[in-house]
């Protein structure tokens, strides 16, 4: 039981390593850039406000 | 001697291989981050998960309610307003994080309501609506299959009745047994379901104007408005929409984590959460209108005919049985991570069956909750909108979009996420002011309102409220005593 919890233990440490790897080294991939934000921005002002004066 | 030295390799690989298959299957049911090659999902594949989820029938529903206060051409701006704004800050406030690090949504919720917190906004926000929700879809899907029983023997529906209510239980039942296969089952149903359910609104929508043209649905006047001001009547329906959007704060983000990264766990939610709810309410709310009945059991057999609707019963009963499914899944998920070491030492097909015996109680033994639906929805987005609020600001704004794994999946006693025994009381006292503001501004029970309602909505001020108060207080108390580990 005792060598189980040491061995979850360790595979928990070998992940979190491997995201502070990614994250030392800057290289998570997908990241949502200003685009990503400013798009989506952009995206609900326009539908908030089209369909605002379409149908209000 | 050869022989020996390698079947000793093969034991050695073999042990390997079956230790990285328990991890990785312990990593998809939230007990550990999952790794970037670990994750399922690619951006087509969750946008047909949201998209499964979203189209159940409670789509249709909200479409009938949304009928029920304003005309078709106010109901669709009221639709596409409130979806988009509670479908991207719920998703900022939950997909992000979980989509670049992997980790179980209320395992990254230590970080702002501590160990403990995690636990009661788990029980709040999790363990009741969901049991609600799951009681809800299974009767909707009962009165479906009545629906069609009814329908091919030429006799009248009874959404009461006998054949509804074990309906409804094997419904339940069955999602148990999908989600006890696990998440591949569940991605393997939704990539199926999910295209032809959008087919199916799309055949619902030809047939509502086939009868009557797009000019003269809109026209149409709502079924029954509560107040003699048009604007405030809009007001409400935005809000219900606003609803609906947050309301998917305690699923996405434990579906956004088997996702490949954080970019395909923030898009497919506004294509197909968005994009799929906002479909399947403006048809639930042009026929509802168009002929009078807000229940989409009950008006698809009007529409459609008795041949195409037991078809159309058919695949909305089994949808909502996709979005059981999801919801289960993604719950179980979070209630391994906050729940004590016997929890987690329950079978995974053990805990599930558990967790359904309620939704199962209420079934059988409280129908009459299904026509709450409404009121149940709006009283959810009090917390749910809070929930969204606290969430992006602790996690963009004060956390700069960084969490600390090893901490969070640590032993938490004596950790940076214990704060104040284990409870983080700025978080929870946002919390609570968040759902107090909404109740002020908008009582969901009795739909009493203040004058700023008809400009703010109630949502948006809980969820800025909230927002606001936890990082107000988190600056000005948490570093100095040390929690939460913020920058």
């Amino acid at each position: 039981m005792e060598n189980n919890d040491i061995a979850w233990q360790n595979e928990l440490t070998r992940r979190a390593r491997i995201y502070e790897d990614i994250e030392a080294g800057s290289r998570f991939e997908g990241v949502m850039t200003a685009l990503d934000y400013a798009g989506m921005t952009a995206l609900t002002l326009v539908l908030v406000i089209g369909f605002w004066i379409w149908g209000a | 001697m050869t022989d020996d030295v390698a079947h000793d390799r093969l034991a050695v690989i073999e042990t390997e291989r079956t230790d990285a298959a328990f991890y990785r299957a312990c990593a998809e049911r939230g007990d550990a981050p999952l790794l970037p090659s670990e994750r399922l999902w690619g951006f087509w594949e969750f946008t047909y998960a949201n998209s499964a989820l979203a189209i159940a029938t409670w789509a249709f529903l909200i479409g009938g309610a949304v009928g029920l206060f304003v005309g078709p051409k106010e109901g669709i701006a009221a639709i596409v307003i409130g979806n988009i704004i509670g479908v991207v800050l719920t998703a900022l406030a939950t997909t992000t994080m979980s989509g670049r690090y992997g980790i179980e949504q209320f395992i990254a919720l230590r970080s702002q309501f501590g160990y403990n917190g995690s636990r009661v906004v788990y029980l709040l926000a999790v363990v009741l609506l969901t049991m609600g929700w799951l009681a809800v879809l299974a009767m909707m899907f009962g009165r479906s299959i009545d629906g069609l029983m009814a329908l091919s023997a030429g006799e009248a529906a009874n959404p009461t009745g006998v054949k509804m209510t074990v309906a409804s239980v094997g419904a339940i039942l069955l999602t148990w047994f999908v989600v006890a296969k696990g998440p591949t089952s569940i991605k393997f149903f939704n990539m199926v379901v999910s295209p032809a359910l959008v087919l199916l609104m799309g055949v619902m929508l030809y047939l509502i104007l086939s009868q009557r043209s797009f000019g003269e649905l809109l026209a149409l006047p709502a079924l029954a408005p509560p107040f003699e001001d048009n604007t405030l009547n809009f007001i409400v329906a935005v809000e219900v929409n606003l609803a609906a959007g947050f309301s998917w704060w305690p699923y996405i983000g434990n579906l956004a984590r088997l996702t490949k990264n954080e970019r395909r766990a923030f898009w497919p939610n506004v294509l197909g959460i968005f994009g799929a709810a906002a479909l399947g309410e403006i048809v639930g709310l042009l026929a509802a209108v168009a002929l009078g009945e807000s229940d989409p059991t009950i008006w698809m057999t009007k529409i459609a005919g008795p041949i195409i609707g037991i078809v159309a019963l058919l695949f909305v009963a089994f949808a909502n049985m996709t979005s059981m499914a999801n919801i289960l899944y993604t719950s179980i998920v979070g209630l391994r991570q906050v729940g004590t070491a016997s929890v987690r030492a329950i079978p995974w097909g053990t805990i599930l069956f558990l967790f359904c015996v309620i939704p199962l109680g209420l079934v059988v033994f409280y129908p009459q909750m299904y026509d709450g639906f409404f009121i149940f929805l709006v009283w959810t987005s009090a917390l749910n909108s809070a929930l969204a609020g606290i969430g992006i600001v602790d996690y963009f704004f004060l956390r700069g979009q960084k969490l600390d794994v090893r901490s969070l999946h640590g032993p938490q006693q004596n950790g940076p996420y214990r704060f104040w025994a284990g409870f983080n009381p700025i978080g929870l006292f946002a919390l609570a002011i968040g759902c107090i503001v909404y109740v002020v501004v908008f009582n969901p029970q009795t739909l009493a309102s203040l004058p700023a309602f008809k400009y703010l909505t109630a949502s948006i001020p809980a969820c800025v409220a909230a927002g606001a108060v936890h990082y107000a207080l988190t600056r000005l108390f948490a570093r100095g005593r040390g929690w939460g580990q913020y920058p």
